[in-house]
């Protein structure tokens, strides 16, 4: 079983900072949204704890943005050019999660340096990175000094619309931050995605590179 | 010598005395006779012999008559008594009197033609009050809206006398009900308190005027003005606020200050018609009122508008302007002007934030709509609580939201929707994989077993 690079440390860093947060966000957004029916902690402690963690997470993103906008490896965030051909491979890559992988089919993606994300991986994280990541920061920024940025939140239509557009991105995530880890637990040991997010190695099944 | 004395005397040797004596001689004889304190002027004595006997009134007919009484000794007291009778009665006509043609005149009548006579010493005062609110119901035919002569009494008044002790102030006799709440208030109390040590001038808990104005009166629950009022004694209040409350420049627009500091009041959401483009509270056309007719023909069901309502009327003032130029702003305040004045010691405001970020709290089960008419005062319209919640009103009200306790239902059943899925789905698969396990050995068993027999040959 061949050990291959696929995530440098800066990767690494954000990915767990991120992940962290992203649990305290939403832990601390859901006290903030459900207080009542929701009592972890007060809701002025609640505030505090989701304003601060928001802004290490916006400082977080752009160590990722940096070391991919500054390195080869953005390569692995490269679209497929051909609509055709992604659908194709992302039909192939869902047909395997939702029926191959009961009767041991090989996973039809086969991860390299620069070509770490299956098709379906490679969509969900580019419109998650630079469109919805950024939308919560900004609505999130918003929402933090509303008075500050009065004039952005009437363009945008108002502080409900914002809220609105703050809490939908948070409702996703809230179904993502379940789903991104049992998919992650669906490589060849359930384990093995995990302690690459580690390592930065992911191990590459002989049978799998050929 | 100094140099102040040196140039002194150098003025004085060059002064033309003869000059100086004549001029001051003039100047004398150009002034009226003042009259010193509590000593009456000959021609107002004259007045008094017949004015100053109790209950001397004229009859107006059909068994009314005006009062004509005037007590001399207030009188030679109060500021007006340097003037004389004749400076504010100046329609007199000695020969004529009592048999002058204004006998039809009631006192109301009378007062209200005599604020030209206020005028010609005061104009300040009466410009001020001419863009009052107090004014401008008079000029609607209020009879019970106040003139100079109702607050200040003109042969009595003395200086300052509508800042002295609490009891003498004049605003509470027709606020009688706010009066005593503010009376009974943190700022009432310490007034109170002040009233027997220090002289008016010097006593800094507020009263009526320092807030409202004495003559400059407008209406309290439209505009900024209280607000600012609040903030022009509590400076530094903002700062404080932001120590402990999250969005606190955002908490001063939106909540008014009784809505925390009144911890007992009646709370609702005020939601105001507002021009977005002109900045500033959408006002009746005088003589042109729409907002009641297009009010009730939008509220068909009366039981207050619903959130479709609400757009449909918002849709039709914005008609007579630019696409969303007319918005709504909600504001939080009490339910009334008696609560708006029943204030608290700081240590008793509402400090807890679940008292409005929680579902179902209180302050939003009371909605209104609201447009100011031309003088200022809102008019109110109920609205259905369900405004604030209904994803239809994300855009009619847009500029009043508070986190948990406005939140769009719609959004917590997606919620509970994503919660679901996110658990539900893993669950599945793995439920899935669990139950295929025994048929996936099965195939890999199968799948090796020709590479078994293939190594065997």
């Amino acid at each position: 079983m061949e050990r291959i690079y696929v995530h440098p440390l800066p990767v690494r860093i954000w990915h767990w900072i991120n992940a962290l947060s992203f649990i305290l966000m939403i832990l601390t957004g859901i006290q903030i949204r459900y207080i009542g029916v929701v009592n972890i902690m007060p809701f002025k402690a609640a505030v505090d704890w989701h304003n601060w963690i928001g802004f290490v997470l916006i400082a977080n993103f752009f160590i990722w943005f940096l070391f991919y906008l500054f390195s080869d490896k953005i390569k692995v965030y490269h679209p497929e050019l051909s609509p055709m051909k992604h659908f194709r491979d992302s039909f192939r890559q869902m047909k395997y999660y939702g029926y191959g992988i009961f009767k041991g089919d090989p996973n039809p993606h086969h991860v390299s340096v620069y070509h770490k994300f299956n098709p379906m991986q490679s969509m969900t994280y580019q419109i998650i990175m630079l469109l919805i990541v950024p939308i919560q920061f900004f609505t999130g920024i918003l929402l933090w000094d509303v008075e500050r940025f009065q004039a952005s939140v009437n363009f945008f239509g108002g502080v409900r619309v914002v809220d609105t557009v703050h809490v939908l991105a948070f409702i996703f995530f809230v179904a993502f931050i379940f789903i991104h880890p049992y998919l992650a637990s669906l490589g060849h040991t359930p384990t093995a995605h995990f302690k690459a997010m580690f390592t930065g190695y992911e191990e590459i099944e002989d049978e799998a590179r050929h | 010598m100094t140099c102040a004395e040196g140039k002194w005397s150098g003025f004085a040797a060059n002064m033309n005395v003869p000059f100086v004596l004549a001029f001051l001689f003039l100047m004398m004889g150009s002034m009226p006779a003042l009259a010193a304190f509590g000593v009456l002027s000959k021609d107002d004595k004259a007045c008094l012999e017949c004015h100053a006997k109790k209950g001397f009134s004229k009859p107006r007919g059909g068994g009314d008559s005006v009062s004509l009484y005037v007590a001399d000794k207030p009188f030679s007291e109060s500021v007006h008594n340097d003037n004389g009778c004749t400076d504010c009665h100046t329609e007199l006509d000695i020969k004529k009197h009592a048999k002058a043609d204004n006998k039809k005149l009631g006192t109301r009548e009378y007062s209200i033609a005599a604020v030209a006579v206020c005028r010609d010493c005061h104009k300040k005062n009466v410009k001020q009050y001419d863009d009052s609110l107090h004014a401008a119901l008079v000029r609607e035919g209020n009879d019970e809206a106040p003139i100079c002569s109702d607050c200040h009494d003109p042969h009595t008044t003395r200086v300052n006398s509508a800042t002295g002790p609490m009891d003498d102030v004049v605003c509470q006799n027709c606020h009688g009900k706010i009066f005593k709440a503010y009376a009974s208030s943190v700022h009432g109390q310490a007034r109170q308190k002040q009233a027997g040590k220090l002289p008016a001038d010097q006593q800094k808990a507020p009263i009526c005027a320092d807030c409202h104005r004495s003559h400059e009166i407008k209406a309290a629950a439209t505009g900024g003005r209280i607000k600012n009022a609040c903030l022009d004694c509590h400076k530094g209040t903002l700062i404080l606020h932001k120590v402990w409350l999250p969005n606190a420049e955002r908490h001063f627009d939106a909540v008014s200050c009784p809505a925390c500091h009144v911890a007992t009041a009646k709370r609702r959401v005020d939601l105001r018609l507002y021009d977005s483009i002109a900045n500033k509270e959408v006002t009746e056309k005088k003589g042109v009122p729409q907002f009641e007719s297009r009010t009730r023909a939008a509220d068909a069901t009366g039981r207050g508008l619903d959130a479709l309502a609400l757009r449909s009327l918002l849709n039709e003032f914005n008609r007579d302007g630019a696409e969303g130029q007319t918005v709504l702003r909600g504001r939080l305040e009490v339910s009334s002007g008696v609560e708006a004045h029943q204030l608290v010691a700081r240590s008793r405001a509402i400090k807890d934030c679940d008292t409005c970020h929680r579902e179902g709290a209180d302050v939003f089960q009371t909605v209104t709509i609201s447009i100011a008419r031309p003088d200022g005062r809102p008019i109110h319209h109920g609205a259905q609580k369900e405004v604030l919640t209904s994803p239809i009103s994300v855009d009619s009200v847009r500029g009043f939201y508070a986190i948990g306790g406005t939140r769009i239902k719609l959004l917590d059943y997606l919620f509970v929707m994503a919660l679901f899925a996110g658990i539900a789905i893993p669950a599945g698969h793995m439920t899935l994989k669990w139950l295929f396990r025994r048929y996936l050995k099965q195939l890999e068993t199968e799948r090796s077993s020709p590479q078994d027999d293939t190594a065997q040959h």
